[in-house]
């Protein structure tokens, strides 16, 4: 049988033990339906899922349905939307019982008087005319003063196939306002023209990402074998889809065989009783998903299938450690 | 469980429960460790866990208390647990 020890040397043996009985269990929460932006492209608006359910908007509810939440074994909020600084209420209602992040477009500032340490993470997409094109507008211009120097905020850099051969500038922009930036890739849930990704493209952006994570590795939070995941759609020979994703809410999973999945894991919709099929929408296609997350969690949950070479098990501790970091289960 | 039943048949089983539910390979029953650390050594994961403990509590009509699973880090342990649930 072959165990860990037997596959690292000691230092990567203290990293693996740093991780492995973090036990991580999170969830997603749909905070509100409402949004300040209406991007194009982005999965809440175009499956309709703003309107799947009535927001609940009494702040008591949430704070009885979070304690119920954390009685379920999550140990980690993770606020979507709509726009979940529009509800400063429920956000402060998680914040107070959980580990919270908080995913915005950071056009509003969350005060930091209030959450001083949540974890917050600014979604960008692609550069200025990216931006413009599928946001209305240049978004960094306004988040990039509302977190300057933020150091429990770092920039969901979601690159698009327009950003080939320039993110290096936009790394740069991030690095220079002493912010991190882990990085993701489009999945054009609206079919935008210009913005899916074609074959070799995947292949190029792969090189570029791993290129920006070693000349910036104090700002990127990433790793090079979630790069190759994300980008080929493929691990140990698997391709990711419905079949594999570890995403799926756990009401919803009936696959068979069942595959490695985050335990108790549960996407909420605003009414606090609907639940969603999975951490993005259920008109995406699996098989071209592009989501950063549920990539870097069908890594994790994968740990006894990278139990076969050091190098394998390697890959898997530097995702375990990207995902820690970013929700600060580790420091950075 | 029986009278006779001791904690090194409740170890055998286990490790012949995670053996055939995990599809561990290069190991059998009388050869695993039932103090080797499973989630340091091994890589089992909360939800290997509750694979096999799925099987175990309809052997031994007991319950294994999700919280409890942080605690049962080595098969020792484990049949430990399922002796004083017994008990």
């Amino acid at each position: 049988m072959i165990t860990v020890s037997s596959l690292l040397d000691n230092e990567w043996y203290e990293r693996y033990k740093k991780i492995s009985k973090l036990n991580i269990r999170s969830s997603i929460y749909d905070v509100t339906n409402r949004c300040n932006l209406r991007c194009r492209g982005c999965f809440f608006f175009s499956s309709g899922e703003h309107k799947a359910a009535k927001e609940e908007m009494d702040v008591l509810q949430w704070e009885r349905f979070i304690e119920k939440e954390k009685d379920r074994g999550v140990n980690l909020a993770i606020l979507i939307g709509g726009e979940p600084t529009l509800c400063f209420d429920r956000v402060e209602a998680f914040y107070k019982r959980l580990p919270t992040f908080c995913a915005t477009n950071g056009l509003i500032k969350v005060p930091r008087d209030r959450f001083p340490d949540m974890m917050v993470g600014i979604s960008l997409w692609g550069d200025e005319q990216d931006e413009k094109l599928l946001r209305g507008q240049d978004c960094f211009a306004i988040s990039s003063k509302n977190y300057e120097g933020d150091e429990y905020t770092y920039y969901l850099y979601t690159i698009t196939p327009r950003q080939i051969g320039k993110t290096e500038r936009i790394i740069k922009k991030i690095r220079d306002i002493g912010v991190k930036v882990h990085m993701q890739l489009l999945s054009n849930d609206e079919s935008v023209d210009g913005f899916s990704w074609r074959e070799g493209e995947l292949v190029d952006i792969c090189a570029e990402m791993d290129e920006m994570l070693d000349h910036y590795p104090d700002t990127v939070i990433s790793s090079r074998y979630y790069h190759k995941v994300i980008t080929s759609g493929n691990m140990l020979d698997r391709d990711f889809g419905w079949l594999e994703c570890p995403s799926v809410t756990e009401t919803f999973d009936n696959r068979n065989p069942k595959p490695k999945r985050l335990i108790h894991f549960i996407r909420w919709a605003s009414d606090l009783k609907t639940m969603h099929r999975c951490c993005t929408s259920e008109t995406r296609d699996c098989s071209t998903c592009k989501d950063g997350a549920a990539h870097m969690s069908w890594v994790m949950v994968n740990k006894k299938a990278h139990i076969r070479t050091a190098e394998d098990l390697k890959n898997w501790i530097e995702v375990y450690e990207m995902f820690a970091k970013l929700y600060r289960f580790i420091p950075w | 469980m029986t009278a006779e039943m001791t904690t090194n048949d409740i170890i055998t089983r286990v490790a012949q429960v995670m053996i055939e539910e995990l599809k561990l390979e290069d190991v059998t029953p009388g050869t695993f460790d039932p103090d080797i650390d499973l989630v340091d050594e091994i890589g089992i994961d909360s939800m290997d866990l509750a694979t096999v403990a799925l099987v175990l509590q309809d052997e031994y009509g007991m319950r294994f208390d999700e919280d409890d699973y942080p605690k049962l880090t080595t098969i020792r342990l484990i049949a430990e647990y399922i002796k004083d649930q017994l008990s």
